[in-house]
């Protein structure tokens, strides 16, 4: 870095600056990139954060897991009444439960970042956490993380245009319909989708992922099912989702409305959808992006009900599992995957808005 | 006479009405725009000339109300329309190629999010599709025309000065060569030496580009300097037109008087 020639400056400029070289005059003049190394740092401080806060409070928890361990293999295997001390020890071992608290902290920390480690998990023992979590994870994503980007696609789409035509009668529909429904529970429209379509009219199923009958693959059939299964517990988060985002990008939406640069437009002869989209969207949907980064985070947490309901082979059935059975290393590995997710698209979010938004400048 | 005038007004009515009543802007207006003038629209804050241009623009919102009269505009090579009348896309397509707005530039009127090229080329190929291949010339000879670099092209709104933003809303106002661009308080929240400048190019603009200009400040100075003849408005009614140095040596109306009478002169203190 040090031997960096110096760039062609005018006369002017490198008077003005004294011959600064290495690292800090790189960064001078690459303020977007002393940004992002900035905010990356933060961003490696605040996952090193979360992730301490949730290992310290799960350990918070009282009962022993080891116990419940050894009382599952009693039952199974009518095992010997009383474990040797031996036998506790190596679980305890295997758990990361030995040693005091701060020992075991560091040796979780670095299991997880060097080796991606979580440690084995209760409710499916002998396998990992951290596999028992994947298992789940694409079944989560694919439902509702698809379910969430549709619902906020459509969601601002018809918010823009219930705000544009506001005083009309269907923005007033819309609007008045967002403003009842926007606050039901997911799981109170799941359970009206399902008794429509699966008990009463009984053409859409309402348990489970995909047919039983058919072997997961990228098979025709199995995609179809699949599309099939996830439509009522995808249609109950869509739904519901949708009614949020329209008032929120109403509300937003109406006070560009008066802005100067839509009269101007309008003088312009610009066609009303062009001026919808580039004049007043875009100069008002940021906030939006922002909140569904984080809202990415109730993907983990939000719709626990919504699996449950449908037995959706999903995160949140794998971590009601884990928690009835007090099983440490799953539950902090899917709450160390919603901290993972949400900081990680706060972050890429951060760095994409001054693209979005020429007006947006971290830097000076 | 009639096709000389690019716009001929008459009987004009504007009504905002309120809850307590309807209030009438403009009352029974009657004036023509003749092709290649400047003509200069005085009056108070208040006195209905703001809402004469946004009436004429066909911009005029609610609980703003045309409630009478008739404007026939006169477009070169087009047949004469009834701005009053026109609707939807024959409105859309009339707006800027014919009839243009040169709003006032500490008004955000340019779009926040857009470099300034693209605020040209938006309405340049809305209108005139077939300027696509020229935007690469035309758009630093228009900003050159106002006296911006042409690296002014892909700066946003934001980074421009006031007096830098109403230029480029003169460069746009003038990108397709309309025949009538409806001014309203050009000068105005600008210090006083970019005043001048902007005087001048506009000024110039009528020469370059042959258009006719309606200028609405409440500054007599602006109309002694750029118009060729001033209309004087009170109270929602005209009391007085005529040639630029007829009204400033010889005003009819007490009014009008009392206008000419208000510019600040020095040796002269207000007590």
């Amino acid at each position: 870095m040090t031997a960096e020639a110096p760039p062609v400056t005018t006369v002017e400029e490198s008077s003005r600056t004294t011959p600064v070289t290495g690292v800090r005059a790189w960064l001078s003049r690459h303020p977007l990139a002393a940004y992002a190394i900035r905010r990356f740092g933060l961003y490696l401080v605040e996952l090193w954060g979360a992730l301490t806060i949730a290992f310290f409070f799960f350990r918070l928890i009282p009962g022993d897991p080891i116990r419940t361990l050894l009382q599952t293999l009693q039952q199974n295997y009518v095992y010997n009444q009383q474990a040797s001390a031996e036998v506790i020890g190596r679980y305890r071992h295997e758990f990361g439960l030995d040693g005091n608290i701060f020992s075991q902290y560091l040796k979780h920390l670095s299991n997880l970042v060097l080796h991606g480690d979580l440690g084995p998990s209760l409710i499916n023992y002998p396998t990992p956490a951290q596999d028992v979590i994947l298992q789940s994870l694409p079944w989560t994503i694919g439902l509702l993380g698809i379910s969430a980007v549709l619902a906020w696609i459509l969601g601002v789409i018809v918010g823009a245009i219930a705000g544009w035509r506001r005083g009309k009668i269907g923005s007033a529909i819309a609007t008045n319909l967002s403003i009842a429904l926007a606050h039901v529970p997911f799981f109170f429209v799941a359970l009206i989708l399902v008794y429509v379509f699966a008990y009463s009219l009984g053409v859409l199923p309402a348990r489970s992922a995909y047919d039983s009958n058919l072997s997961p693959g990228f098979s025709l059939d199995f995609i179809g099912s699949v599309l099939k299964y996830g439509l009522l517990p995808g249609l109950s988060i869509v739904v519901i989702g949708t009614f949020g985002w329209i008032l929120s990008t109403r509300m937003l939406m109406v006070p560009v409305l008066g802005e100067d640069y839509l009269v101007y437009a309008e003088a312009k002869g610009l066609k009303p959808w062009r001026i919808l989209t580039r004049y007043a969207l875009r100069n008002c949907y940021l906030p939006q992006v922002t909140a569904f980064g984080i809202s990415l985070g109730f993907i983990f947490n939000g719709n626990v009900l919504v699996e449950q309901l449908f037995n959706y082979p999903g995160l949140g059935t794998t971590l009601v599992t884990a928690i009835r059975q007090l099983d440490f290393n799953t539950i902090l590995g899917v709450t160390d995957m919603a901290i993972f997710s949400v900081l990680t698209a706060v972050l890429l979010l951060d760095l994409l808005l001054p693209l979005l938004d020429p007006r947006v400048k971290y830097w000076k | 006479m009639s096709d000389s005038n690019v716009l001929e007004v008459k009987g004009l009515e504007v009504t905002y009405s309120t809850n307590r009543g309807d209030v009438k802007a403009v009352r029974g207006l009657d004036l023509a725009v003749r092709r290649g003038e400047i003509l200069g629209i005085a009056g108070e804050s208040g006195s209905g000339k703001s809402t004469l241009a946004v009436a004429l623009l066909r911009l005029l919102k609610p609980p703003g109300k045309v409630t009478a009269g008739s404007v026939m505009f006169h477009p070169a090579g087009r047949s004469p329309v009834d701005l009053l009348k026109v609707q939807g896309e024959e409105l859309r397509v009339l707006r800027w190629s014919a009839l243009s707005y040169l709003p006032q530039g500490s008004m955000s009127s340019l779009n926040p999010v857009m470099r300034v090229q693209d605020q040209f080329k938006d309405v340049i190929l809305e209108h005139a599709p077939a300027r696509k291949e020229t935007l690469r010339e035309l758009i630093p000879t228009l900003l050159s025309q106002v006296g911006l670099e042409p690296r002014v092209a892909r700066m946003y709104p934001h980074e421009l000065s006031g007096g830098m933003k109403q230029r480029v809303l003169m460069a746009i106002a003038v990108a397709l060569e309309p025949d009538l661009v409806i001014a309203d308080e050009p000068t105005t929240a600008l210090d006083v030496t970019i005043q001048r400048v902007i005087l001048q190019s506009l000024a110039d603009l009528r020469t370059d580009f042959g258009v006719t200009l309606m200028v609405i400040s409440h500054d007599m100075g602006v109309h002694a300097q750029l118009a060729d003849r001033v209309a004087v408005m009170y109270e929602g009614r005209l009391v007085e037109v005529g040639d630029v140095r007829q009204v400033f040596k010889d005003p009819r109306d007490p009014y009008t008087r009392q206008l000419i009478e208000s510019i600040p002169r020095v040796g002269r203190r207000a007590s």
